[in-house]
C-alpha cells in the first residue's frame, strides 16, 4: 500500500494521506487531478473495481468533499480519493467514461447535493425525487424537521416535559 | 440441453402429497412471542423515577414524559412517567436497555386491536393492559451490557498511613482523563438539580467537562454557587444521593467533578472568564455580618448587582465554619482563599476582628446601610450535660477545631472519647487522631453516638476513613456520666441506646439500662451539635422579630425577617451545611435587591 | 450500449434500430414502431418496489430506464439528526431482506473509528446472525427464481423454511424481521437454551429442501428453457459495471468479501465460494443454490466452534453522548447479494457527519439492468431482475 502511495506521489500532488487500515487508505487530491488519478489507478495500478462515490457537505468551510473509493481486487486493497470543491455553484469533472455506474452516482449527487457534472449522461434527470422543488435535500442546510413540520400536519395530543424543568415548576417555582 | 430426465425429476415433488401440511390451521391458536420478544411496553411505575433517559434515547421521538396522577415531584423522582406513542415506536428496546432504574421492559405480547387510534398512545404501567402480567419479553441483557458506566472513576487519595500524621489534603482530585471519563457517565436527566439546595446546573457543568470547556463550566458554577473550590471538597452532595445512575450503579461523583472545574481554572483568570471586570455600582450599601458561606454568597451576588458591600467578621480571617470548623486535610486553606479572594476582588470590603454588638451595634449598621444580612452561623458548642462535663478536660469539638485552625496548641490526651455521630464528630476525631499520631505515635480515639451505625448522620465515607485512620467508631450508646478519680478523667459510662425518637417524632431517647459499657479515656470531647449566638441582636430589635420553631428566627422566602432591613440566612436558618448557606445567601441577595428596588 | 449483444446471435435483427453516433440506439418514438411498457412499480417478483420503463419493439426491448424513489425515506439524511446509537435502529431499514448487514456495518465502522474491541463471543454471534440472515434471504431468492417462471412450489417450501429461521431469529434477537441485535460494541444477548438443537433440526430440513429444489427446479426442462443462456453477463462487465457477489461469481470471478477481506470469525471457518462461468440466469441462480449450502455448512461450523458464554458487549462510552473521533472509514461485508458497505464520516461530534451505503443493487439494478435488458424479450424482464437479486431500498436509501 505504502509503495503505491509513494509511486502516486511522483505523478500527482497528494495532500493528505491517511492510512485508516492496512487495506484502506485515504488520500486528498486537487479537483483538477482527480479524474486523471482515477483513470491512472484503474489502468496502471489495478484498481479496477469502483466501490462507490459520494459527497460530504462541509458547510462550515463552504466545501463539498467528493469521495471515490476504488478497490484493487487482486491486491485486495482499497484506496479512497477525496477532493474538495466549492459549495457555491458546485461543479465537478465527470468520470462516467471510466466506469458505467458512475453516471448513476453523478445523477444522484446532482439531485441530492446539487453538484453538477457537465457531460455526464442523464445527469439532469431526476433520480429519486420526482417533482422536488426545494434545495437539494442532502445539503446540510436543508432542515428535514422543519420541512416535515411545514409539509405534513402533525397529529395533535403530544406533549412532553423536561424532568428538570418540571421539578423546578413543581418544587421551587420562585427560585 | 434438456433431457428426458429434466422432464421426469420434477415429478418427485408429488411425494409431498402424502405428507402432513406444515401450515398453521385456522383459527389461529395462541402463539406466544419468544421469551426475548420485543413486544409491548411494561413499566414498573413505582420503581420508575421519571428521569427521561428513555425519551432522550428514542430515535423516533415516540416517548413523552407526562405527569401522572398519584405521582408527585419529589427528591429523586420527577413525578413524570413515560407515555409511548405506538404510531412512532419501532420496538427497538433501546429505552429498556438505557433505563436507569430497570423499571421499563417489553412484554412478549404482540397483538393489539383497537378502533380508536388515540388508545395506541398509552402510559405503560398506568393504563392497564392485558400484558402487564406477562413475565416474558425483552429485558435489558444481563452481564456486561451497559450503555453507560456504572462504576465510578476511582478518586485517588492518600493511603491511611500517609495521611494519618499530617493535615495534607487527602483527596487528590481528578486528572483530565479521569474527570472526562466520570463526566461521561452522566445521563443528563437533571433529577439532581432539584435536590441541590442551590439548584446548580449539574448536568450542564458536567457536559462542559465532557466538552473540555472548563471556562463555560466555571460560569455555570458561579451562576448558583460562588464557592466552588470549597463546595467541590466538602459539600454534603445531596445531589449524589438522588443521581439516577445510582439506582443500578454508583452515582456520579458530582462533587469531585465540580472541584475539577474549579481546580483547573487559575484564579487570576476568574474575572475575565466570569466577565466581572467592569461591574457598575448602583450607589446602595449593604452590610453583611459574618464572612461564612451565606455571607460570602450574599456578598458575591450583591456586588455583582452593583451594591457596595461591607462584611463584618468577628475572627481574623474570612470563611467562618468552612475555615474554622473543617479540618485542613479536607479543605486546605489556600483553596478557601482562592474562592474568597475572588469575591473580595470584586470590591467587597471586609472588616476583620469586629464583634458586632460590641464594636458596632446592629442599630448603627441599619442606619449606615440600606440593608443588613446576618449569616452568623452556629459557633456555640452544645453539651450533653451529663455528670462530669464541667471538668476542664471536657471540650467542645467546635472550639477545638477553631483552635487547631488558629494554630493554637491544644491539649491532646493519650486516650480520647468523642461523643457525637455527625460529620463534626468525625472531623474532630480524625483531627485528634492525627495529633495523637504525631505526639504519641499511636491513635486511641473512640467515637460514640446515640445513633446506631446505620443511622449515624455522618457521611459514610467519613466513618470509613476515620476507621482507616485507626480511630474507633462505636455507635449506639447513650452517655451516662464521666468517671473522675482524683480530679482525673477515667472514662465515659454509657448504656445501650435503643431509639432516639418517640412515636410523635419527638427527641426522646430510650435506653436499655442493663446493657452498660465503659469507654476509657482521659479527655472527653462533646460534639453533639451547635447553637447560635444572637446576643448581638439588641432587645429593641428583638421585640420586632418574629420567631419560628426551635428558637430560630422566622424569615420569608426572601430570607427577610420581620424587621424589613434585616435579612438572615445560613446555619442559623437552614442547614447546617455549606450548600444551604450558599443557597440562602443567593436567595437573600435577590431578596435584598427586590426589597431595595421597591423601597 | 452497442448493438452487439448477447441475443444477436442467431436472430434476425434487421428491424432493430440503428446505433447513433453517441453509441445509443436511435429510437424514434414518433415512428410508431415503439411501445412504452412499465414493469413495476408494484412488486415484480421479489425485487421490491421499483419500476423499469421499457421501450419495446415487438416484444424486444430497445431501451430500458430504471425508476426508483418509491421507497425513498431519506435515511442518510435522517442519520444526520441522530446520535450514533440512534442510527442503529434506523439504518436496518435500508434493507428489509437482510437488515443485519446494516447493523454489522454500522457497528463495525463505529468500533473502528471509536477504537472498540468486540468480545470473542459477540464476534461469533455476529457471524452466526449474518449467516442466518443470508440463509433466510436465500431461502426466498433461490426458489424465487422459479416463481418468476411460474414454478410456485419451491417458493412455498422456501417460505416455510424461512419462517423456521425467523423463529430462531425471534428467540435469539427478540425480533423476526428487524433483529436489532448487532449493537455497536457487541451484541444484545447470548444463545438461548436449546437454540443449537432447534437450529440443527431446521438445518436438516433445509438439506432436504436443497435436494428437492434441485429435482424440481434445476432439473426442470421448463425452468432450464427459460433461464439457460438468457441474461448473459459478459465477464468484461464485472469491473466496468461494478458487479459483485453471486452475479460476479457466476461470471467466473471468485469474489467474496468473507474470503477477500476477512472479518469477524470467517478466517476460522472452512468454506470455498462457488464460482461458475456461464453467467446466465440459470448459473446465477445455481451459484445462490451453492451459497445456500455453504451457509448451512457455515452455521453448523459456527454452532460447533463458538463458545457458550462470555462478555457480549465491550465497554463503550455512554451511548447518550458517544462522540466518535473525527475520521472516515469504509467497512464492507458479504451480503447474499454481494459487497455491502458503509462509508462513514465522523466530524468528532455525537452525530455522524455522513453515512453512505454502498449496496450491490445500486449498480445491478440501475446501470447494469438498463444495459442488460436491451435486446431481451419482454417476458424475461422479471426473470432477469430476479436473477440480479435487486433490492431497491438500498438504491434510494
Amino acid at each position: 500500500m505504502k509503495k503505491i502511495i509513494e509511486n502516486l506521489g511522483y505523478k500527482f500532488i497528494l495532500y493528505e494521506v491517511e492510512y485508516q487500515r492496512k487495506n484502506l487508505t485515504f488520500v486528498t487530491v486537487d479537483k483538477e487531478n482527480t479524474v486523471q488519478l482515477l483513470a491512472y489507478l484503474r489502468d496502471y495500478e489495478g484498481f479496477k473495481h469502483f466501490v462507490l462515490m459520494t459527497a460530504v457537505d462541509w458547510i462550515e468551510d463552504g466545501l463539498f468533499q467528493i469521495t471515490y473509493i476504488l478497490n484493487n481486487p487482486k491486491k485486495k486493497i482499497d484506496l479512497a480519493i477525496r477532493t474538495k470543491i466549492l459549495r457555491e455553484k458546485a461543479k465537478m469533472t465527470t468520470a462516467h467514461h471510466l466506469w458505467n455506474q458512475v453516471a448513476t452516482y453523478q445523477r444522484e449527487l446532482k439531485e441530492m447535493f446539487g453538484i453538477d457534472f457537465p457531460g455526464s449522461p442523464r445527469v439532469n434527470e431526476s433520480f429519486i425525487l420526482e417533482g422536488w422543488d426545494n434545495i437539494p435535500p442532502m445539503r446540510r442546510d436543508f432542515d428535514t424537521k422543519k420541512y416535515a413540520e411545514e409539509t405534513y400536519f402533525p397529529r395533535l395530543g403530544r406533549g412532553t416535559n423536561d424532568p428538570s424543568e418540571y421539578m423546578k415548576q413543581k418544587l421551587y417555582p420562585n427560585e | 440441453m434438456s433431457s428426458i430426465k429434466d422432464i421426469l425429476t420434477p415429478f418427485t415433488a408429488w411425494k409431498n402429497v402424502f405428507k402432513e401440511p406444515v401450515t398453521v390451521k385456522y383459527p389461529l391458536t395462541e402463539r406466544p412471542g419468544a421469551p426475548r420478544y420485543r413486544g409491548f411496553h411494561k413499566n414498573d411505575v413505582q420503581t420508575c423515577i421519571g428521569c427521561g433517559t428513555c425519551e432522550s434515547i428514542c430515535e423516533n421521538e415516540a416517548i413523552d414524559m407526562v405527569a401522572v396522577a398519584g405521582f408527585e415531584a419529589k427528591d429523586g423522582d420527577s413525578g413524570l412517567r413515560p407515555k409511548v406513542d405506538y404510531g412512532r415506536c419501532c420496538w427497538c428496546a433501546l429505552c429498556v436497555d438505557v433505563c436507569t432504574t430497570g423499571s421499563l421492559c417489553l412484554s412478549n405480547e404482540y397483538t393489539w386491536v383497537d378502533t380508536d387510534p388515540d388508545n395506541f398512545r398509552f402510559i405503560p404501567g398506568v393504563d392497564e393492559k392485558s400484558w402487564d402480567k406477562n413475565e416474558l419479553g425483552w429485558k435489558k441483557p444481563e452481564g456486561d451490557y451497559e450503555f453507560y458506566g456504572l462504576k465510578r472513576v476511582e478518586m485517588g487519595e492518600l493511603e491511611p498511613d500517609e495521611r494519618n500524621h499530617s493535615f495534607i489534603e487527602m483527596i487528590k482530585g481528578y486528572s483530565k482523563q479521569q474527570a472526562e471519563k466520570e463526566a461521561d457517565r452522566c445521563v443528563e436527566c437533571g433529577i439532581c438539580t432539584a435536590t441541590c439546595p442551590a439548584h446548580m446546573g449539574i448536568p450542564e457543568y458536567i457536559k462542559a467537562i465532557r466538552n473540555n470547556d472548563l471556562e463555560e463550566g466555571l460560569r455555570i458554577l458561579y451562576d448558583t454557587n460562588p464557592l466552588p473550590e470549597i463546595c467541590g471538597r466538602i459539600c454534603t452532595h445531596k445531589c449524589e444521593s438522588v443521581c439516577s445512575v445510582g439506582h443500578r450503579g454508583e452515582p456520579l461523583s458530582i462533587r469531585w467533578l465540580k472541584r475539577y472545574i474549579a481546580d483547573q481554572n487559575p484564579s487570576e483568570k476568574y474575572r475575565a472568564i466570569l466577565e466581572t471586570e467592569n461591574l457598575q455600582k448602583n450607589g446602595k450599601k449593604v452590610a453583611i455580618i459574618g464572612a461564612g458561606a451565606s455571607g460570602l454568597s450574599a456578598a458575591h451576588y450583591l456586588v455583582k448587582m452593583g451594591y457596595e458591600i461591607e462584611i463584618f467578621e468577628k475572627l481574623s480571617e474570612a470563611g467562618g465554619m468552612m475555615r474554622y470548623g473543617i479540618p485542613e486535610y479536607r479543605l486546605p486553606y489556600d483553596q478557601i482563599d482562592k474562592d474568597i479572594n475572588y469575591i473580595l476582588s470584586l470590591g467587597v470590603k471586609i472588616h476583620y476582628n469586629v464583634n458586632v454588638g460590641k464594636d458596632i451595634t446592629l442599630k448603627k449598621m441599619s442606619e449606615d446601610f440600606d440593608a443588613v444580612f446576618a449569616g452568623t452561623g452556629l459557633h456555640l458548642g452544645r453539651s450533653t450535660c451529663v455528670e462530669g462535663t464541667d471538668h476542664k478536660h471536657v471540650y467542645q469539638s467546635i472550639e477545638l477545631l477553631r483552635k487547631i485552625t488558629g494554630g493554637e496548641e491544644i491539649h491532646v490526651a493519650e486516650k480520647i472519647v468523642v461523643i457525637g455521630g455527625g460529620n463534626v464528630a468525625m472531623d474532630i476525631a480524625r483531627s485528634l487522631a492525627r495529633l495523637q499520631k504525631i505526639k504519641y505515635g499511636k491513635v486511641q480515639v473512640i467515637t460514640t453516638s446515640l445513633e446506631t451505625e446505620e443511622k449515624m448522620p455522618a457521611d459514610r465515607e467519613e466513618v470509613i476513613e476515620a476507621r482507616e485512620e485507626m480511630a474507633t467508631v462505636n455507635p449506639g450508646w447513650s452517655p451516662q456520666r464521666i468517671e473522675i478519680v482524683d480530679g482525673k478523667i477515667k472514662g465515659l459510662h454509657v448504656v445501650q441506646c435503643l431509639s432516639l425518637f418517640d412515636e410523635t417524632g419527638k427527641f426522646n431517647p430510650q435506653c436499655n439500662l442493663d446493657n452498660k459499657n465503659f469507654f476509657e479515656g482521659d479527655m472527653i470531647v462533646e460534639s453533639i451539635g451547635q447553637g447560635m449566638d444572637l446576643s448581638y441582636i439588641t432587645e429593641d430589635i428583638k421585640d420586632h422579630l418574629e420567631m419560628g420553631p426551635r428558637g430560630r428566627i422566622r424569615v420569608n422566602d426572601n430570607f427577610q425577617t420581620s424587621v424589613p432591613w434585616l435579612f438572615m440566612g445560613g446555619d442559623t436558618i437552614q442547614g447546617p451545611d455549606v450548600i444551604h448557606g450558599i443557597a440562602n445567601g443567593h436567595k437573600a441577595a435577590l431578596g435584598i435587591d427586590k426589597f431595595l428596588i421597591e423601597k | 450500449m452497442s448493438k452487439q449483444h448477447w441475443l444477436n446471435i442467431g436472430y434476425d435483427r434487421s428491424k432493430y434500430p440503428e446505433t447513433g453516433g453517441d453509441g445509443n440506439l436511435i429510437v424514434d418514438k414518433e415512428s410508431q414502431k415503439f411501445v412504452k411498457v412499465w414493469q413495476g412499480p408494484n412488486h415484480p417478483g421479489v425485487t421490491g418496489n421499483m419500476s423499469v420503463e421499457l421501450t419495446i419493439s415487438g416484444d424486444e426491448i430497445v431501451e430500458a430506464k430504471t425508476h426508483v424513489g418509491y421507497l425513498h425515506r431519506g435515511f442518510e439524511k435522517l442519520f444526520e439528526r441522530r446520535k450514533f446509537i440512534q442510527v442503529f435502529p434506523t439504518c436496518i431499514r435500508m434493507c428489509v431482506a437482510e437488515p443485519d448487514y446494516n447493523e454489522y456495518n454500522l457497528a463495525a465502522s463505529i468500533e473502528e473509528l471509536g477504537g472498540i474491541e468486540v468480545p470473542e463471543v459477540a464476534q461469533w454471534l455476529r457471524t452466526l446472525v449474518l449467516e442466518m440472515a443470508r440463509l433466510q434471504t436465500l431461502l426466498r431468492v433461490v426458489p424465487g427464481q422459479g416463481g418468476t417462471t411460474g414454478l410456485g412450489i419451491g417458493v412455498q417450501w422456501g417460505v416455510y423454511l424461512r419462517d423456521l429461521i425467523l423463529d430462531r431469529f425471534e428467540e435469539l434477537t427478540g425480533g423476526r424481521v428487524y433483529h436489532m441485535y448487532i449493537i455497536p460494541g457487541g451484541v444484545r444477548g447470548l444463545l438461548p437454551a436449546g437454540f443449537k438443537k432447534r437450529m440443527l433440526d431446521n438445518l436438516s430440513k433445509i438439506d432436504e429442501f436443497v435436494q428437492n429444489i434441485d429435482n424440481v427446479m434445476y432439473s426442470n426442462a421448463v425452468f432450464k428453457k427459460r433461464t439457460v443462456g438468457i441474461g448473459y453477463i459478459d465477464p468484461a462487465w464485472v469491473n466496468s459495471f461494478g458487479i459483485v457477489g453471486p452475479n460476479a461469481r457466476a461470471a467466473g470471478f471468485k469474489r467474496d468479501v468473507r474470503k477477500d477481506y476477512p472479518y469477524l470469525k470467517y478466517p476460522e471457518l472452512d468454506f470455498d465460494p462457488y464460482t461458475a462461468t456461464e453467467s446466465d440466469i440459470y448459473t446465477r441462480s445455481r451459484v445462490r443454490w451453492h451459497d445456500l449450502q455453504i451457509t448451512v455448512d457455515l452455521i453448523r461450523q459456527i454452532l460447533d466452534k463458538m463458545p457458550d458464554d462470555g462478555q457480549i458487549r465491550a465497554e463503550t462510552p455512554n451511548v447518550l453522548h458517544w462522540k466518535i473521533p473525527k475520521g472516515e472509514t469504509y467497512v464492507r461485508a458479504e451480503s447474499s447479494r454481494g459487497e455491502y458497505g458503509f462509508y462513514v464520516v465522523s466530524d468528532g461530534t455525537e452525530y455522524p457527519r455522513r453515512i453512505n451505503l454502498r449496496g450491490p443493487s445500486y449498480t445491478h439494478a440501475v446501470s447494469l439492468l438498463e444495459h442488460l435488458l436491451i435486446g431481451a424479450n419482454i417476458a424475461d424482464v422479471a426473470n432477469i431482475m430476479v436473477s440480479l437479486q435487486t433490492c431497491p431500498p438500498e438504491i434510494e436509501r
